[in-house]
């Protein structure tokens, strides 16, 4: 059925597809597997979301459910709409100016974008590990206890001293948790207060997970955290998303389709324009996927 | 891990009650702030009455009220009648700067009002301890409405009872000077009035992170405004008192006259052909200083202007630009690019007076012995130096790399492609540092004042142009009025302020503002033809 | 200058044919010009076209040899006229330094300047120009940085278009104007006002100079933090820190050399600023009393003001004093425009650690 339409809607991306036909926009193509059955509550759902920026519009009616304490792949060829798609779900697209969002994201049944909410409270308990590690430039325990020290939960310092109300023993054993979490403990534990823009690359992205940790989230979006990483520092990444899905939802987004065929409990393909093609178990995408064109991408017709 | 009891809620009913009091009090506070900000100015008297009551006596009102307010919101969120999430402690930056308002009041009271004499720190340290103590100690909503609530109620009542009042005065150095009532009001006012907003901000995001982040971005972004608004008004002012004097005696209009007349041989006559003329006579910018003007003008400051700029622009320009590519191109890293990198730095915040002294002492006895156009062109040259040498490097660092690459892959040389690709890529930023840095010596007085100064009131312009000679002897080109003494535009103003402002208002206030022209012209083409360049290259 | 170092015969051997005798033909006649220049000034066109007939052959014969020459002896002269500034303003100061021996930066009496009486010390002047320094930035340094930060980090993205570069517009206003302003409106309020037995005040010069100041300090500083990378301030948010929890953790400590550049800059605006304090102040030389007293009639002279309102009636000792003035002041700057360029150097290398 689906042909003609894989066609056009990959036109950007192919341009030498015979087949295209000018003058047909991507809305008329709706050949979408979505529907995805799942045990259990959905930790995120969305409907409808849109995104624009400016006049580009990145993403086009998504609607999804994602599963709690489970790994979720979004991917999809570059410029197709999933790191916009992450951002949504932490508000960060809010830190865009030119960003407009329309449609519906709702945390445990709760809309994340009606009026009043608190974003601080959703930041805390949706967590972000970037793209390419952005660690502070200070010493590895402040930047793990940045974020408790921030809300308040841990207060060291003269002032917090004075006020009978240090909390350093709650801080080492909270700096300690959160590197173990990350599989960092052993590599640093000597070096605590050594400048974290002194670690390798592979480190500081599993500091900055570390980080993300300490403010005990319940979700933990990744945006293609081992890009910038080499072989070795993206395996033990993998290793870790892995162990972090029994206590956490993580959402991550990846270019790398073995990566997701790894790690991942269910996968939602994404296509060119901001379109989500494909959503289901993981397994089922990679062997048999229902769309031609998400069957192309895999293979590496196109992407 | 995760316990949906230990969460916060997601969605913040805003707790109107709180924030509805919180804004309305902080906009009384910046309401008295800014009345006092006017006061000062003088733009109303804090002696005239209204209702019945003098202006000062309700700057007491205004803040005794505010300060009852804000102990109100303070007790009723503590008391868990209002929702808010205050932080265990309102913070060390809250509690330094109430006890450093502490120590000053407890050191004007144990000095001035109780009479402790030498002994006035003791009372100092005993109020500034007991504020800090309010502040810090107590939970984030008492302890950062208690302190502040306490300052405004006392002093509003202080205000309010006329023990401070426009009568009243103070003078704590003998010989010194003394503050009047009139001034002293306001002045507590804006004071207190900025305390009570701050916190009052805190209030409004419920004395928590939020509350911080509300009194900090009021506080940055009251500062930012009240400074603009002061450069702002600044620059109008001089416009306003500027603009007449120097449009004075404009006329214009068009006239009816003669473009050119010729022979015509086989007719025997002059044909004359006739068409409209423009005739514009400006008389401040044309005329120089002379007792039969009808307007005294400052001609010769600007034509002096124009050739000290003009000179240094040559010297300067061929000089700083070549460093630039020399430094950039040619010059690895080694003791002599950091050495110069040092002395570039270090001319660069030489300040303009040590210039001066250099030029008094180093060009002045070697270049015709006196007080020259030469010796200011030479000296605003090595100003501008430093300024070409930075701005070219960073726009010549800014070129990629792959149009090197791409020219020196077709087998061009190095000479040839900074000639033809490097310079020609980099020109709009050099263009652009180059125009700032003449915006920024054009406005130099004081070296101008040691090397070059003349005449404060000069009839006639120097005439540089046609005082070439070209002669046998070395050093074969001459030109006497370069060796002489010039005015220039700040020199001019200097000049008549010397001269008395008073007799010469105009003007002083028109060379201010043909000066501020000139200057801020340069700066504003610079910096617009740096925003065009960039936002091209960004496209 | 390494084309014209006579110790590196192995490096010189490396250079081309042309490069060699332009560089050695060049470098002979421009030291010959500066000599000339300096001891026969009416000789010096000999040598300068001497030179000027060099480069002339040169870019004949060989083009970018000569080019590099020149652009190097171009380079160079940065180097060479820090050096005169700092040979003759050390030179002309020798004769008070002769007379006044230490005394020059240290002697405190009744009579600390006196041209007739050949007593001639700097305290007074030292402290002023540190008074004035302290007020303006007072007034410059928290004004500034809350410029700096509104402008980068709070601002809409439309008013930082037009605020920043009105802020650089307005960090080009000459001097004197401010003078001119400070003179004729906060001289003349603050006598009205503060009853000053005097026209002028350090308070009023320093407030005046710190204003004049505040658009290069918010200009410098605010450049600093916009270079703070953005994924830097998303990974604070990220973590559900607040905007000004960001800023003040992450941000500006991010950009502290930055803005602590500025803030130096600042401070070497405040301290060579010149005309305004020469135009408002009322040239007392002697320290204020009590020393704190920023408003009463003594004390009312700086390093600078000294020097613009006296090179006019000095000669001999006198003016060697101003000279003095001069070098004190030099001084005082280059050392701050080294130690910023150290601050600056050790913060990059700390955080270019692995980034």
């Amino acid at each position: 059925m689906s042909d003609s339409s894989t066609t056009e809607t990959a036109e950007d991306e192919q341009p030498t597809t015979t087949t295209t036909t000018a003058g047909e926009t991507v809305e008329e193509v709706q050949d979408e597997w979505i529907e995805y059955d799942f045990d259990g509550p959905a930790k995120f759902s969305a409907t409808d979301l849109n995104v624009w920026y400016g006049d580009d519009h990145a993403l086009h009616d998504i609607t999804i459910d994602i599963p709690e304490n489970s790994v979720t792949a979004l991917i999809g060829p570059s410029g197709c709409g999933k790191s916009t798609f992450l951002r949504c779900l932490n508000r960060m697209n809010d830190r865009i100016k030119a960003a407009r969002v329309e449609g519906s994201v709702e945390l445990d049944g709760e809309e994340i974008y009606q009026e009043g909410v608190d974003l601080v409270e959703l930041r805390k308990r949706v967590g972000q590990v970037f793209q390419s590690p952005n660690p502070f430039p200070k010493s590895i325990r402040d930047n793990i206890a940045y974020g408790p020290r921030k809300h308040g939960d841990i207060n060291t310092g003269l002032l917090a001293r004075l006020l009978g109300g240090d909390d350093r023993e709650r801080e080492e054993e909270l700096v300690e948790r959160c590197l173990r979490g990350a599989a960092l403990w052993e590599e640093v534990s000597d070096r605590l207060d050594d400048n974290a823009l002194g670690l390798s690359g592979g480190q500081q992205q599993r500091l900055c997970i570390a980080r993300a940790l300490a403010v005990d989230p319940e979700v933990i979006l990744m945006d293609e955290p081992a890009s910038a990483l080499d072989p070795i520092a993206t395996s033990k990444i993998e290793d870790l998303v892995e162990d972090l899905a029994e206590e956490y939802t993580v959402v991550i987004v990846t270019h790398n389709m073995q990566q997701a065929a790894r790690i991942s409990d269910q996968t939602a393909v994404f296509l060119t324009g901001g379109h989500l093609v494909e959503y289901g178990d993981t397994d089922q995408i990679f062997e048999n996927p229902q769309s031609q064109r998400v069957e192309d991408y895999i293979t590496g017709k196109f992407g | 891990m995760n316990t949906d009891a230990s969460r916060n809620d997601l969605v913040k009913r805003g707790n109107s009650t709180l924030g509805v009091a919180a804004v309305l009090l902080a906009a009384g506070a910046l309401l008295g702030a800014l009345l006092g900000a006017l006061a000062l100015f003088e733009a109303f008297a804090v002696t005239d009455a209204v209702a019945g009551l003098s202006i000062a006596r309700w700057f007491g009102v205004l803040l005794a009220g505010l300060g009852v307010a804000l102990l109100g919101v303070g007790a009723t969120s503590r008391a868990g009648l209002v929702r808010s999430e205050p932080d265990r402690t309102a913070g060390p930056v809250a509690g330094v700067a109430f006890s450093l308002v502490g120590l000053v009041i407890g050191g004007l009271l144990a000095s001035q009002t109780l009479g402790f004499g030498t002994l006035w720190p003791i009372g100092a340290l005993i109020v500034g301890a007991v504020a800090l103590l309010l502040t810090v100690y107590p939970r984030g909503d008492l302890g950062a409405t208690l302190p502040s609530g306490l300052l405004s109620l006392f002093t509003g009542i202080v205000v309010a009872t006329g023990v401070i009042a426009p009568g009243w005065s103070w003078s704590p150095i003998p010989g010194s000077f003394t503050l009047p009532g009139d001034i002293a009001v306001p002045l507590l006012a804006i004071v207190v009035g900025f305390l009570v907003a701050w916190m009052a901000a805190r209030a409004y995001g419920g004395f928590g992170t939020q509350g911080k982040q509300a009194s900090a971005y009021l506080l940055v972004s009251a500062s930012a405004a009240g400074m603009l608004a002061l450069l702002v008004v600044l620059v109008s002012y001089i416009v306003v008192r500027g603009w007449a004097p120097m449009t004075e005696g404009v006329k214009w209009g068009l006239f009816w006259a003669n473009w050119t007349y010729f022979y015509v041989p086989p007719i025997h006559r002059y044909v004359v052909i006739d068409g409209p003329v423009l005739w514009f006579h400006w008389p401040f910018v044309m005329n120089g200083h002379a007792l039969l003007n009808d307007v005294n003008g400052i001609m010769p400051a600007i034509v002096g202007t124009v050739w000290l700029v003009l000179g240094a622009i040559v010297f300067a320009v061929p000089l700083g630009v070549g460093a630039a590519v020399f430094l950039t191109e040619y010059a690895g890293q080694s003791r002599f690019t950091q050495l110069v990198e040092v002395s570039t730095n270090g001319l660069w915040s030489t300040p303009s007076i040590v210039y001066g002294l250099f030029g008094w002492a180093f060009l002045v006895p070697r270049l015709g012995n006196g007080f020259s156009i030469l010796s200011g062109q030479l000296v605003l040259g090595f100003m501008l130096l430093p300024l070409v040498i930075i701005t070219s490097r960073e726009a010549l660092t800014s070129v990629p790399n792959a149009y090197r690459d791409a020219s020196a892959a077709l087998g061009v040389g190095k000479w040839e492609t900074i000639k033809s690709v490097v310079l020609p890529a980099a020109m709009p930023g050099v263009t652009t540092g180059i125009i700032l840095g003449i915006g920024r010596i054009a406005g130099e007085t004081a070296p101008i004042l040691l090397v070059a100064a003349g005449s404060p009131f000069p009839s006639d312009a120097p005439n540089v142009l046609t005082s070439f000679q070209l002669s046998a002897t070395p050093p074969f080109v001459t030109n006497d009025a370069l060796l002489q003494a010039t005015s220039a535009l700040p020199y001019q103003l200097y000049a008549v302020i010397t001269a008395g402002v008073n007799k010469n208002a105009g003007l002083a206030w028109g060379t201010a503002l043909v000066l501020l022209l000139v200057v801020l012209s340069f700066y504003a083409i610079g910096i617009a033809s740096r925003i065009y360049f960039r936002k091209r290259l960004e496209a | 200058m390494s084309t014209a170092d006579g110790g590196r015969f192995g490096r010189l051997q490396n250079l081309d044919e042309g490069t060699r005798r332009v560089g050695a033909g060049s470098a002979v006649t421009i030291v010959a010009t500066v000599a000339a220049f300096l001891l026969f000034p009416a000789a010096t066109i000999y040598p300068l076209l001497g030179f000027l007939a060099v480069v002339a052959y040169g870019w004949w014969r060989y083009q970018e040899a000569t080019a590099k020459v020149v652009m190097a002896l171009m380079t160079a002269s940065t180097v060479v006229i820090l050096g005169l500034i700092t040979l003759y303003l050390l030179w002309q100061s020798v004769p008070v330094l002769r007379q006044m021996g230490i005394g020059l930066l240290t002697h405190v009496g009744a009579t600390m300047w006196s041209p007739n009486d050949g007593v001639f010390s700097l305290v007074p002047m030292m402290w002023g120009t540190f008074l004035t320094t302290i007020i303006a930035m007072c007034v410059a340094g928290p004004l500034g940085i809350a410029g700096a930060l509104f402008t980068s980090e709070m601002a809409p993205r439309w008013a930082r278009e037009i605020i920043k570069p009105a802020i650089e517009v307005l960090a080009g206003i000459p001097s004197i104007v401010y003078g001119f302003l400070g003179f004729v409106i906060v001289n003349d309020y603050m006598m009205r006002e503060l009853s000053l037995p005097i026209y002028g005040s350090l308070f009023g010069a320093g407030v005046v100079i710190g204003l004049m100041a505040l658009p290069t300090i918010v200009s410098v500083a605010e450049d600093a933090l916009a270079a703070v990378p953005d994924e830097m301030k998303d990974g604070s948010v990220a973590l559900g820190a607040t905007s000004w929890q960001t800023i003040t953790a992450v941000t500006l400590p991010s950009a502290f050399s930055g803005v602590s550049a500025a803030i130096i800059l600042g401070v070497g605006r405040a301290l060579g600023e010149t005309m305004a304090v020469t135009v408002m102040l009322a040239h007392t030389q002697t320290l204020p009393d009590p020393l704190y007293d920023v408003f009463g009639p003594n004390g009312q002279e700086t390093l600078t003001s000294l020097i613009a309102s006296q090179y006019g009636i000095a000669s001999g000792d006198h003016m060697s004093a101003l000279f003095a003035a001069g070098v004190v002041l030099f001084i005082t700057v280059l050392t701050l425009s080294i130690g910023s360029q150290l601050v600056e150097a050790r913060m990059r290398e700390k955080l270019g650690g692995g980034a």
